[in-house]
């Protein structure tokens, strides 16, 4: 178990007032949230931050966690061994449902925030339940069947809470995009005495792939040519997440021009678009012969070509 | 709760095909039925309907919900704040696409 130092996540000294907390973790978070920064470690870097703010803006839990801190230091860096036992705190506050911990929070403040929050508003009904889930392009465009292993916190034997894993085999319906929701009926929390059972969604996100970047409806591919291919025109084959076609590069394509493969992005109602865009690309190396077929082309197009003609030096 | 299930699970994608009640929302979102009028009080969630009884949300409500009560939790935001940011994360999501249309359109050569 690794030492968490909030302090330093926000940037703030062990005296810090409560105010000067306030203020370091506002400004970080809105610097880090995922929804205004799509950066791909803000994420992580923002459930850092939640989770510094949290302890150290409670005054029970700051305390808890300085005395913490103070004992840890005492032992060299380890942990001692009952670091974490006898720390007891009021209530659950805290929208702790958005939340993911790490395992030094659980250890010293447990996870009971969770679990507290379904019961308080009394409904018969089970709580609806949120996963964020990764599947590849390809299953949007021809639909998939995929197994889906989640961890939520349910209650054990003794009344604990611990998490428990589950497998769902999921339908993934063709067409489904970034960011939507994929709700599972029955599939939430289990419902309280006889009521039914909450649902769950499915935030879908697609894992990175090697060639296709996607936009909403729409898929982006970077299609190397040969500068000869862009002069001239060329007949490609090229790939699509599901398959391949052949594009004709009309000839005297510049480099990054888009073309436009009309619905053949994310399937659905309004199809997508798939964009190819032309990435003109030079030869590494030349050979003696190579190098006299350019110096042919320079000649070729002596005084006639010029490419700085808008930034003429005097 | 354990255990491999073997029926395959057929789900809806909320934004394509569903449409929410008040009700329906509060519980998708684990939201009071307060925060959620007060979201149509600012213009943040656009129902049909007049009543909070007969209100109807698009499915892209619940997405849009669960961001402003993010926004509101981890940024401390009060409500008009929260529609502010909104509209202007939509402003420059429009943008973005505005732009790259515009990089789109001239033609290469």
């Amino acid at each position: 178990m690794e030492f968490k130092d909030y302090y330093q996540t926000l940037g703030v000294s062990r005296d810090a007032s409560a105010d000067d907390i306030k203020h370091a973790y506002r400004k970080l978070a809105r610097k880090y949230h995922p929804d205004l920064n799509k950066g791909a470690d803000a994420e992580a870097k923002f459930k850092e931050l939640g989770e510094a703010y949290e302890v150290l803006k409670d005054p029970e839990k700051r305390a808890a966690y300085d005395d913490v801190g103070k004992r840890w230091q005492g032992g060299g860096g380890r942990p001692p061994p009952d670091w974490n036992a006898g720390y007891e705190f009021s209530g659950a506050d805290l929208g702790g449902d958005f939340a993911e911990h790490s395992d030094f929070f659980e250890a010293l403040f447990g996870r009971a925030a969770r679990g507290a929050r379904a019961r308080a508003q009394g409904m018969p009904r089970g709580q609806d339940h949120h996963a964020k889930v990764l599947i590849d392009l390809l299953d949007a465009y021809r639909g998939a069947q995929r197994s889906i292993r989640l961890h939520a916190p349910a209650l054990d034997a003794q009344g604990r809470l611990s998490m428990a894993e589950r497998t769902l085999d999921v339908a993934i319906p063709i067409g489904v995009r970034e960011g939507q929701h994929l709700r599972l009926a029955g599939q939430g929390a289990p419902g309280f005495d006889g009521g039914a059972a909450g649902d769950l969604y499915l935030e879908i996100g697609f894992h990175p792939h090697p060639l296709f970047r996607v936009d909403g409806r729409d898929v982006i591919l970077d299609l190397p040519v040969a500068p000869w291919e862009a002069a001239l025109g060329a007949t490609i084959d090229v790939p699509m997440p599901d398959g391949s076609v052949t594009l004709t590069i009309p000839a005297g394509s510049a480099e990054g021009r888009k073309l436009r493969l009309k619905g053949k992005g994310i399937p659905g109602k309004t199809p997508g678009d798939l964009f190819v865009v032309l990435r003109v690309t030079l030869p590494r190396e030349a050979s003696a012969t190579q190098q006299q077929a350019w110096r042919s082309l320079a000649q070729a197009y002596q005084g006639e070509f010029k490419p700085r003609a808008a930034m003429e030096v005097k | 709760m354990k255990g491999s299930m073997l029926t395959i699970l057929q789900c809806q994608v909320v934004e394509e095909e569903l449409e929410l009640s008040l009700g329906e929302l509060c519980q998708a979102c684990g939201a009071e039925s307060d925060l959620v009028g007060q979201l149509v009080a600012h213009g943040v969630l656009e129902p049909r309907g007049d009543s909070p009884q007969g209100w109807v949300f698009v499915g892209a409500s619940l997405q849009r919900t669960r961001q402003a009560m993010r926004l509101m939790h981890d940024l401390e935001l009060n409500l008009p704040g929260v529609a502010l940011a909104l509209d202007l994360m939509e402003q420059i999501r429009q943008l973005e696409q505005q732009l790259q249309a515009a990089a789109r359109s001239p033609r290469g050569g």
